[in-house]
Formats: structure tokens, C-alpha cells, sequence
């Protein structure tokens, strides 16, 4: 590993970063607050700095970009995502917030978790609520995926990068051209929030509220300006349209893409939309009979049913009831979903559904083999045989994932919070839902926690988001002994 | 008639050894030592590249009306129909191997293009030919004509048959069924009323599907079992093509054995619900530890006749009922079947005798040999002209048989007193001596 490649582009992509703290500011200059100008602007011109010397610093390596090392792109990506987190901490802690705490929403920002830590929402201007939804609405489909959109130079040696970040086993380009895939991902990305917002606004939420929830639905973040959350709005008509774009947001885009150009029989016969439209309809269902069973009335119960179904599965994390007072039955429906995710390609978080249908047909391969020592047995998706690299992936994934999940779970409880708490919050921050249940749940926040938990909650929200094994990777000695500084 | 036959293999010389006897044969080939195979035969040789201009010109495809290229290269053959073309060729014919060439559901429309007016795929014929043995329960062969309406099955009479030792009138066969042709040892004739039947006999019927079904059982006496487990060993064109032709079936169990674990990758990862396995057909152990002998077919296409052979009869050891073998070798036709296997099928044969057909047949239509050629099903137009009469006043030629009359797109299988009618289409089953007489029978009637 060439350390000075590493801080080279880690430093372009924070200095690529720092304009998008401009937005918050325009949206603080709207509402007359002018302390909050100050403040996001001093961030961006901070940022712009610490990028700029990163850069000089990692010296003239610029011809080197193109010819990144598997290890050096992993790197750059993970350390990217760190320092951008750290970033967008600056503005929270110049509100008020402490260190750790700010760090924690600012993760949970950029990873689109959704777990908050704000206690008083009075406390903060619109610039604030503007910029914790700007930070998901930006990791959403990617940070790094925007980059190579805007930046030709970055798209010759982005790969690496491109595909360290996307959600989910996948490696499908849209066009011959990396960049030209981002930009089409980005576009659609960008339409689809534009047209939520305009569904939301005419449903009757102010402007201001409708773009804030329009970016986090789309990356199925779920941070809401609103203390309540959606439950706050209390409208059916804005449940519905947002329980539609989470469906959106948590299938996979590039499908969704060549479903828009014209193949819409691309999503009945792709098996992941299949196996997560099966998942959605079947678990609402089972919610909605259960709320009924509960006393809630019909209409009522297929509403917050299929909504919570969806803030869950697609690691959104709205809230459209409070569900901690939901029977425990209807909780185990959530808390199974918890463990599924969106599709690859999506906006969602989670180990992904592929990954789990994947995981059950090589169970079944391997029952086959049993009776038939000698059977080829190929595990198929879509038709096409899945290659044996990338199962041994999926079953280390998900290996790393359950690991990594129980050592936080662990951690948390033991540093004081009950066994429930603990389970679910390690799981909403690892699979960047959002919300748990009991003293982290729908309508709770994370302040409470000790404060070694929420550096724990942190990191397995950036080790969820890189998906595991790129975080996992740089845990090992080995990659950083045969680290040099010299880019030669 | 001037043919040239490009390609030397064993298909070339099956060829130009049939057609040498009547028609003027060029052979080209770029192997010299082919041109000592060719010596024997009445023909001439020319030896030079298949694709080259001026080679075909010297085998005087200019004159000729008839090309047949049969290279084992696909490429070589198409481009060799499309030179010939050029040159004016007024016919060609053209072999291949590989799908690449056609559109979806073996239609060779996009080769036309190259001025190729016909296409053979030998693999894909053998492939069909073997599917519809496999679902014909008990058969040794089986054909279907006129839309399914009518079908030709092939059985043998085991000593316990009911049918072994009688007359053939007295058999009191199914309404709408005929026994068609006996093939006894070496001889295959087409029986009369008073014809006996031997037990070891292969008897060859046609008639609608029902009647069939109850000839079956007449000479089986075994019910149809719900599903069948087909065995096939071998993964090379032709297993893998009838292993997706078969496992569409939800009533058929596809196993293929594979020797190359690469190959058996490349399948596995074609076909949808067959299990692959992989490993050598001729090793007892794996056909043990897979159960074959449980199969209810098990088809040989391996592509070496030893091998095939080998596995073939230790599937037969394991208790195989019935065991349909590939024979690439014509001599070796004669010898499978004389050691056991129920059908030694060549997919050479079939191709050879419809190019044959249709370089030699005239406005008969070949619908399909059975038992290597030896038997023809023909299908002729009853001209416009004719004067209606009954089918016993019919003087057919010898060793020929009406099985079938279609009628208006009804068909059915005649008794002596149906009558024949002008635009009748006749299903007439032939032997191969008497196949010419039977084309020129109806075209040189007269009123």
C-alpha cells in the first residue's frame, strides 16, 4: 500500500466534498440564520483546507491514480468516508453537540442510518435539519459515485472505488462508460427526489419539510426534521407516498433505470426484485394481521403495516406509529427484517436480499450434494451461474456481518443498556436502519447510551455501509506492514 | 446429374457411395490420404481447400446441380456453400455442428443469406430422433406424422409376448392400427394377412396414438408407469440437446454423466432441472452410487463406440430396461444391436439418407427411415387426374404399404375397402428396394 496515493485521494475527495456545505448555507441565509452561515461556511472553507494540504501532502501522485492497488482503493474509500463523517460532525458540534455525539449523527448521516441523537429539536435551525438530510440524500446511492459523475479525471482509476462503495454483490454498469453509469444512477437518483418532493408538498407538508424527507427517502436514510417523525404528519396520503419511494429507494437502481428505458420486463424477471417485492407483500401481510388482531382498524393496519415493513427492510427508519408499542409479535416481524435488507444496487443498507437468496440456494446445493457426491451443481440467479468466488464472498460477508453485529450488541449491554436495546441498536447502526426498539426506539433517540457505545454504534455504521469486509480489511496488520509512503 | 461432395469424412463417402452408382460425383478434399479412402469408389477426386474458388471450379460446381458440403467445420462448409454460390451452384446443401448458424428453434433462415438452401444438423436430427424414443414407452423407435394424428412405433416381441406365434389376421390388432414392416434377423419384409409372428421379431406399426397405446399393451402386457427416469451418458451436442429437449418434461428425471468436469460445467450451467453429474460413464461405482439401474432408459451418445458400448452394457448388467446407444461407425450398427442394445442409432444415417432423398426423390417426400434405412415412410400427392378407387384394387408396388391417408387435414389409417381419392395426401411405408417404384408409381399414373 502506497500510503501517499491514499492520503493523495482522500484529501481530493474531502476538498470534492467541502462544497456541499454551500447548500446548507444558502438554506440558513433563506431563514435569516445568520450564526448558522458562519458556521457551515467556516466548515467548507475547513474543509477545503485540510483537503488541499492532503493532497499537496500525498505530493504529485496524480499519474499513479490510475493504476490504484485493490488494497489502496479499499483504503481510500473507507478513510474517505471517515474524514467526510468527520466533516459533516463540524457543524453539530459548532450547535452545541458534543464531540462524539456529533460524530455519531454525522455518520449516521453519510451512512443513511437515521439514529439520532438530538434530544431538543428546537435547539437547531433549519440549516441544521437542511444539512442532516443533505448527508444522507449524498450517501445514499454513493459519494463517491457523484464524484466520478462530475469528475472525469477520478473515473479512469474509480473503479475500484466505485465498486468498494455500491451496495450489494453487484458490478453491472449501465453504459460501456464508468462515468457515464454514474451520471445515469445520479440522474435517475436526483429525478425520482424531485418527484417525491412535488407528491410530498402536494400532499401538504411544507416545501421545506418535503425536500428534507424526499432526500432521506431516497437514500432510505430516515432522518426527519420532525421530532416525531412521519407518525407527526399524522396523514395517511403521506404515509402512502412515502411507503411508495421507500419501495423505490430499496430496489435496485440500475434496474430500475432499465425499467424506465423502456424493459419493464427487466423487473419481473430479475430474481432479487422478485424475492424483495415476495418479502414486502408477505411481511405486510403478516404485520397487518397481526395490528389487526391487536384492535387496529383494517385501513389503519395495512397503512402502518406496510409502512413499517418498508422503513425496515429498506433501513429507511421512518416511523409512521410508534411501533416500541406494538405487540411482540409484530416487533419479531420487524426485527426478522431488520436482518434482510434492500436489493443490491439500491439505496438501502443491510446484508441485501440477494445475498440472502444466494445464501439459500447454496444451502440447498449443498443438500443435493449430499445424496449426489458427484453432481455438478451450479447455483444459478436469473439464469446464469453465479461463480464460486463470489458465493465464498457472500458466505463471508455474512459470516463477518453477524460477527460484527454480535460483538456491538455485546459491548452495548454490558456497558449498561438492556438486552434489548443492545441486540436491536447494534443491528439498526450495522444494517443503517435507524431505529431499535425499547430506549432506542421509533420515537427515542441514541443520547442515553455510554459513551464507548456510541463510538461502537459509529463504526459498525461506517462498516455496515462499506459493507464489512472493506472496513474489515484494513483491520489487518498485513495491509499496512507493506504500507510506504514513497508512491514510487 | 453432376453432384460434388465436399468434405471426405464418413459422411462424404456414405454419400458419394450412394450416389456414384447413378450420378456423376465429384469429392473435394484438402487431405490427401482421404483420396485413398476415395479410390474403390467411381468418382472424382479433387484435392485442394473446400473455401477456394478455384478448386470448386476445378471440381466444376459451374455444371453441377447439386453441392454438398460436409466438412467437420461449420465455417468451412457455409462459406464453401456461398462461394459455390457464386460460381452458380443451383443447390446446396450445407452440415453443421453448432447452433451459432441458426435462429432460435433450430430455423436456419439466416443462412440463406449465404445462398444455402438447405441445412443439416445431424446432432440436432439425432438429438430429435432419440426424444421420440424416449417418450414412446417400450419402443425401439418411434415417428409421429401428419400433426401427431398418426404415429409409427417400433417394439420387439420378448418370448412372453402374446403376439409371438400368430398370425397376423388373427391377432385382432386395435381398430386404426397396422403392422407395418417385421424386421426378422437380417430380413425385413412387409407382412400379409397370413404372416406369422417369432418371438425376437421387431415389429413396426402404424396408427393414431390411442390405437397404439393399445397395441402396446397387447404386446407388452405392462401398464405405463407415472415417471420415468431417463440416464444419459455423455454431455458432447447431442446429449445436452436431448437433456434440454427431455427436461421440460415434468414427468421425465434427467440425469447426464459427463467425463471433462469442464464440460460438465458448461452444461450444468445450461440446463435448468437435469442433474449433472461428473464422472466416467464406465465406471461401475458412480452408476452404482447413482442408482442407474433404477433408469427406465438410458442412452449411450458418448463420442467413441467402445466407450459407449462399455457403458451401455454395464448399464444393462446394473438392469437398464431399455438402452438407446449412439454408433458413429456404420459397421459397428449391426454388432451393438447383435450384443444387446435395444437401438444402435447413427446420426449419420439419417442425414445421409434425407440428402439422398432429396437430391434423388422428385415430388415424394421422405418422411423418416427406420432401422437404418432399410425402411422409408413416404409421403405422396394423389394427383388431381386420378380416378378414384379402393385401396385393395390399388396395384401398389411390391413390398409397399398405404398406412395412413390424409384426407382434408383429417387423417386416418385405411382398411382394403377405403377408397383413394385425387388430392388425397397417402403415408406409404417402403422398404428401401422398393422406394424408387413407389415415387414413380403415382407420378407416372394415369387417370
Amino acid at each position: 500500500m502506497r500510503l501517499a496515493i491514499v492520503i493523495h485521494i482522500t484529501g481530493t475527495l474531502t476538498r470534492l466534498f467541502s462544497p456541499a456545505l454551500l447548500a446548507p448555507a444558502g438554506v440558513a441565509a433563506l431563514y435569516q440564520e445568520w450564526r448558522d452561515v458562519g458556521v457551515f461556511l467556516s466548515t467548507f472553507v475547513l474543509a477545503a483546507i485540510v483537503g488541499t494540504v492532503m493532497r499537496r501532502a500525498g505530493g504529485p501522485a496524480a499519474g499513479d491514480v490510475d493504476r490504484l492497488r485493490r488494497v489502496e482503493g479499499l483504503a481510500v474509500v473507507a478513510v474517505a468516508w471517515l474524514l467526510m463523517a468527520h466533516v459533516a460532525a463540524v457543524p453539530y458540534m459548532w450547535a452545541g453537540v458534543g464531540f462524539i455525539d456529533a460524530l455519531f449523527e454525522a455518520m449516521s448521516g453519510l451512512t443513511t442510518t437515521g439514529a439520532t441523537i438530538l434530544t431538543d429539536f428546537t435547539a437547531f435551525g433549519r440549516g441544521v435539519f437542511f444539512w442532516r438530510s443533505l448527508t444522507q440524500w449524498l450517501g445514499g446511492v454513493g459519494v463517491i459515485a457523484l464524484f466520478v459523475a462530475v469528475l472525469p479525471r477520478l473515473a479512469i482509476g474509480g473503479r475500484e472505488l466505485f465498486f468498494a462503495e455500491a451496495a450489494g454483490p453487484t458490478d453491472e454498469k449501465l453504459a460501456p462508460q464508468l462515468r457515464q453509469t454514474a451520471i445515469a444512477l445520479w440522474r435517475l437518483y436526483a429525478a425520482l427526489t424531485a418527484i417525491e418532493t412535488m407528491a410530498l408538498a402536494a400532499a401538504g407538508m411544507s416545501l421545506f419539510d418535503a425536500v428534507c424527507h424526499a432526500m432521506t427517502t431516497m437514500a432510505a436514510g430516515g432522518f426527519s426534521p420532525h421530532p416525531l417523525s412521519i407518525a407527526g404528519y399524522d396523514s395517511a396520503l403521506i404515509d402512502w407516498i412515502i411507503t411508495g419511494f421507500m419501495f423505490v429507494a430499496g430496489a435496485n437502481f440500475a434496474l430500475q433505470y432499465r425499467a424506465v428505458r423502456g424493459g419493464r420486463m427487466a423487473l419481473v424477471q430479475d430474481e432479487e426484485f422478485r424475492a424483495y417485492a415476495g418479502v414486502v407483500t408477505l411481511a405486510t401481510a403478516a404485520l397487518a394481521l397481526l395490528l389487526l388482531r391487536d384492535g387496529m382498524p383494517f385501513f389503519d393496519a395495512v397503512r402502518h403495516g406496510a409502512f413499517q415493513v418498508l422503513t425496515i427492510i429498506t433501513t429507511t427508519g421512518y416511523a409512521s406509529d410508534d411501533f416500541q408499542l406494538w405487540s411482540p409479535q409484530a416487533k419479531m416481524v420487524l426485527l426478522l427484517l431488520m436482518f434482510v435488507g434492500g436489493c443490491a444496487g439500491s439505496a438501502a443498507g443491510g446484508p441485501k436480499v440477494v445475498r440472502h437468496v444466494l445464501m439459500a440456494r447454496f444451502t440447498i446445493r449443498e443438500l443435493k450434494r449430499t445424496l449426489h457426491p458427484r453432481a455438478v451443481l451450479p447455483v444459478k440467479l436469473g439464469g446464469r451461474v453465479v461463480p464460486e468466488h463470489t458465493l465464498r464472498d457472500v458466505q463471508v460477508f455474512m459470516l463477518f456481518y453477524l460477527l460484527t453485529f454480535s460483538v456491538g450488541a455485546a459491548v452495548i449491554v454490558f456497558l449498561g443498556a438492556d438486552l434489548m436495546t443492545g441486540i436491536t441498536a447494534s443491528i439498526a447502526c450495522l444494517g443503517n436502519i435507524g431505529p431499535g426498539f425499547d430506549t432506542v426506539g421509533p420515537m427515542a433517540n441514541f443520547a442515553h447510551l455510554h459513551p464507548v457505545s456510541k463510538i461502537v454504534l459509529t463504526l459498525e455504521m461506517w462498516i455496515g455501509r462499506l459493507e464489512v469486509l472493506t472496513v474489515l480489511v484494513l483491520f489487518r496488520l498485513e495491509a499496512w506492514r507493506a504500507a510506504r509512503w514513497d508512491p514510487a | 446429374m453432376r453432384a460434388v461432395v465436399v468434405g471426405g469424412g464418413e459422411i462424404g463417402f456414405a454419400l458419394s457411395q450412394a450416389l456414384s452408382e447413378r450420378h456423376e460425383v465429384f469429392v473435394v478434399d484438402h487431405e490427401p490420404s482421404v483420396a485413398d479412402r476415395f479410390e474403390p469408389l467411381d468418382v472424382q477426386f479433387v484435392l485442394g481447400a473446400a473455401t477456394s474458388r478455384e478448386v470448386l471450379a476445378r471440381a466444376g460446381v459451374e455444371g453441377a446441380d447439386v453441392l454438398v458440403a460436409c466438412t467437420g467445420l461449420d465455417e468451412v462448409n457455409i462459406v464453401c456453400c456461398a462461394v459455390a454460390r457464386q460460381l452458380g451452384s443451383p443447390q446446396t446443401t450445407c452440415f453443421v455442428s453448432r447452433e451459432d448458424f441458426l435462429t432460435p428453434g433450430g430455423d436456419a433462415r439466416g443462412l440463406a443469406a449465404f445462398g444455402i438452401d438447405r441445412v443439416i444438423w445431424p446432432e440436432a436430427q439425432l438429438a430429435q430422433e432419440i426424444e421420440r424414443i424416449v417418450r414412446a414407452p417400450g419402443a425401439l423407435d418411434a415417428e409421429s406424422f401428419a400433426d401427431g394424428a398418426i404415429r409409427l412405433v417400433e417394439y420387439r416381441l420378448d418370448a412372453g409376448s402374446p403376439l409371438a406365434g400368430r398370425r397376423i389376421a388373427d391377432l385382432h390388432l386395435p381398430h386404426s392400427s397396422l403392422i407395418v414392416a417385421v424386421r426378422r434377423g437380417d430380413v425385413f419384409f412387409i407382412p400379409r394377412g397370413t404372416s406369422e409372428l417369432a418371438a425376437g421379431d421387431k415389429a413396426v406399426a402404424m396408427g393414431t396414438p390411442e390405437a397404439l397405446r393399445h397395441l402396446r399393451h397387447l404386446v407388452t402386457g405392462v401398464a405405463d408407469a407415472d415417471r420415468q427416469r431417463v440416464t444419459i451418458i455423455g454431455g458432447g451436442d447431442v446429449g445436452l440437446q436431448l437433456a434440454e429437449r427431455l427436461e421440460g418434461d415434468d414427468t421425465l428425471d434427467v440425469i447426464v454423466i459427463e467425463r471433462d468436469p469442464d464440460r460438465g460445467e458448461m452444461i450444468a450451467a445450461r440446463l435448468r432441472r437435469a442433474l449433472v453429474l461428473s464422472g466416467d460413464g464406465t465406471d461401475l461405482e458412480l452408476l452404482e452410487t447413482e442408482d442407474v439401474g433404477r433408469s427406465d432408459v438410458l442412452v449411450g451418445v458418448i463420442d467413441n463406440d467402445e466407450r459407449n458400448l462399455l457403458a451401455s452394457l454395464l448399464a444393462r448388467q446394473l438392469g437398464v430396461r431399455r438402452i438407446i446407444t449412439r454408433v458413429s461407425k456404420r459397421a459397428n450398427l449391426r454388432l451393438f444391436e447383435r450384443v444387446g442394445i435395444d437401438v444402435a442409432i447413427s446420426a449419420r444415417g439419417a442425414a445421409v439418407a434425407s440428402v439422398l432423398h432429396q437430391i434423388q426423390g422428385g415430388s415424394a417426400r421422405l418422411l423418416a427411415v427406420i432401422e437404418q434405412g432399410a425402411g422409408r415412410i413416404l409421403e405422396l400427392d394423389v394427383p388431381h387426374a386420378y380416378q378414384s378407387r379402393e385401396l385393395r384394387h390399388l396395384a401398389a408396388p411390391m413390398n409397399s404399404i398405404v398406412g395412413a391417408i390424409v384426407r382434408q387435414s383429417r387423417a386416418f389409417v385405411p382398411r382394403g375397402n377405403d377408397r383413394v381419392e385425387p388430392g388425397d395426401r397417402l403415408i406409404v411405408f417402403t422398404t428401401h428396394e422398393a422406394a424408387d417404384k413407389v415415387r414413380d408409381y403415382f407420378t407416372h399414373v394415369k387417370a
